[in-house]
């Protein structure tokens, strides 16, 4: 029957490219814990990998902000800061174990985020330089609060990453391991919450906040919940990375380069997507560090802003876009082989 | 059910509603009609809960002047943009999803396939997203939308617009349908006599911000003011 077959024509590749993106997400994912492998597991590499990592959290956190809710964040250093420093206060100064210390300072940058809640009425670049702005007063504070937070010299004396159950977290395989898990964790949880209702309202209030506040949905609370989980987010890899590197001090912990570089790691990746940001942002601390830097030692950044201008001019929705575009094709092809070797 | 009383709007220095009062009772269909700048949309967005307004707003017997466009939303007062405004990315299914979640506070994928079925969507539910309807297309689904939050009163803001004759008349047929389909109180902003003529059962008439005339659309469009109004002639 023509319509039977044209109907599961046009069924199947959108089976496939179901299929095809889960499988895409599996193969990420191991590919991420393979890593290391490939790169020949070296400390430097390592190091650079959970770095590397470590922005892919910060990436993910900024991107679920513009993509559910249509936040434009230029300020999520101060989520990564506040939570650095609450982690390190706590288990340094009160000796909490580090381990609960890490979902604690992205409690407490959870709570910090609850003071710019007065900016969820600005809209674009408003909310944008407002948080900026809330970033830099962050920064001043830990300066300034020498009593707590150690001053310009910053803080040293705190606990890093423990062994658990024989694991050394500490060492660099443990560390990325942890980092890793963490970034999966919160990716699944960005997935569920994208599925849900509430993602699809949240997708739609970064479209036009008026046409889902005219069908009942309060877009004020749904962005509020979104800047909080965000805040946590980027707090808890703002923790671990304190741990991780053993010392903290205001100009590093709140540098403009956690509020920048996560929004070029998204956008290269294709911050609409989940893996976008995650995939984005090793690609690109890699490139920069081991490429950009052996060409350029100093002002290699400017390479990243090339490559990204050259990416936003042919690719807008980014490493996601792109291979978006040519799996369908890819599977279609699969498909029409599979359907030739059947007749 | 809904009640408007003395109810204004400024804009700065600019008064966009002044005074403004009347009823509409429950199962009416009622065009609000005027010259460009006459306060229509204004009146939409300030019984929608778009702007501010001051007086008093009444539906159902319960104050809503001072609640937010969500909660009018949520207690039955359904509306329509004059330039449609769909969740753009998002599919005319998961439009209506959001609609009904939020507002009608349930999920029935039963009763999205009916409200598809209805407007005429159901080929083009999952399909695409919103971007890539036409502007007939667009407005059906406006209207779907609306319906998804299950509302009691649904104000229709200029809903026939940049239709041609035939669209047009098939489309107040599917408005009639609508109103007795799903017992639904209308209001419909229309610039053109005869569509308020066949469709209407009262007509209230704006004018710089004032309300002009009130009643059947027979009597007010026979009223010399508002001949005057439409025409700048009274005798025309």
């Amino acid at each position: 029957m023509p319509v039977t077959s044209n109907a599961a024509a046009q069924a199947a590749p959108a089976a496939v490219s179901q299929r095809g993106r889960g499988a895409l997400i599996g193969a990420g994912v191991l590919a991420l814990a393979l890593l290391p492998l490939v790169a020949g597991a070296s400390p430097y590499m390592l190091g650079l990998l959970i770095s590397a990592l470590i922005l892919s959290g910060l990436a993910l956190s900024w991107a679920l902000l513009g993509n559910l809710g249509g936040m434009v964040s230029f300020g999520h250093a101060a989520f990564f800061g506040v939570g650095a420093y609450g982690s390190a206060l706590l288990a340094g100064k009160l000796g909490m174990p580090v381990l609960l210390a890490i979902p604690l300072g992205g409690l407490i940058a959870t709570v910090f985020s609850l003071a710019m809640l007065p900016a969820l009425r600005l809209s674009g670049p408003y909310f944008a330089l407002a948080i900026l702005a809330y970033a830099q007063i962050f920064r001043i504070l830990a300066t300034e609060l020498d009593w707590l937070t150690g001053g310009a010299a910053g803080l040293q004396r705190y606990p890093g990453l423990p062994t658990v159950l024989g694991f050394n977290l500490a060492d660099r395989a443990g560390s990325y391991v942890l980092v890793l898990a963490c970034v999966v964790v919160f990716a699944l949880v960005y997935m569920a919450l994208r599925r849900s209702h509430v993602g699809t309202a949240l997708r739609a209030i970064a479209d036009s906040e008026d046409a889902t506040r005219v069908v009942g949905v309060n877009a004020t609370v749904l962005k509020t919940w979104m800047l909080l989980l965000s805040a946590f987010i980027a707090g808890v890899f703002g923790a671990l990375n304190a741990h991780i590197i053993g010392f903290l001090e205001p100009d590093y912990a709140f540098s403009g380069i956690w509020s920048v570089m996560p929004i070029i790691a998204a956008v290269f990746g294709g911050y609409r997507s989940v893996l976008g940001p995650i995939f984005g942002a090793v690609v690109i601390y890699l490139f920069d560090q081991v490429i950009a830097k052996s060409l350029i030692p100093v002002g290699h950044q400017i390479l990243l802003g090339i490559v990204l201008a050259i990416m936003v001019l042919l690719a807008p929705n980014g490493l996601s876009g792109l291979v978006a575009r040519f799996l369908p094709r890819l599977a279609g092809r699969s498909l029409s082989n599979a359907e030739k070797g059947h007749a | 059910m809904l009640e408007l009383d003395a109810v204004t709007v400024r804009f700065g220095g600019l008064t966009a509603l002044s005074g403004i009062s009347f009823r509409i009772a429950q199962g009416e269909i009622l065009g609000l009609v005027g010259p460009n700048g006459a306060g229509k949309t204004t009146l939409f967005n300030s019984i929608s809960g778009l702007v501010k307004a001051r007086g008093r707003i009444s539906f159902n017997g319960r104050e809503v002047t001072g609640l937010p466009l969500h909660k009018r939303a949520r207690a039955g007062i359904g509306r329509t943009f004059q330039i449609p405004q769909p969740m753009h990315h998002l599919t005319v299914r998961e439009n209506l999803a959001v609609a009904q979640v939020f507002g009608a506070g349930r999920y029935d994928e039963k009763r999205i396939d009916e409200i598809l079925s209805v407007m005429e969507l159901s080929h083009k539910a999952d399909a695409d997203a919103a971007t890539a309807l036409a502007l007939q297309e667009l407005k059906r689904l406006e209207i779907a939308k609306a319906l998804a939050t299950e509302p009691k009163l649904l104000l229709l803001d200029e809903v026939l617009a940049g239709l041609e004759s035939n669209a047009k008349r098939s489309f107040m047929l599917k408005l009639k349908e609508l109103h007795a389909l799903f017992g639904l109180t209308v209001v419909i902003v229309e610039h053109d006599i005869e569509t308020i003529s066949g469709l209407c059962t009262r007509a209230v008439v704006l004018n710089f911000g004032q309300l002009l005339a009130d009643g059947t659309p027979a009597e007010v469009f026979s009223n010399p003011a508002v001949v005057e109004s439409y025409t700048g002639n009274a005798h025309a």
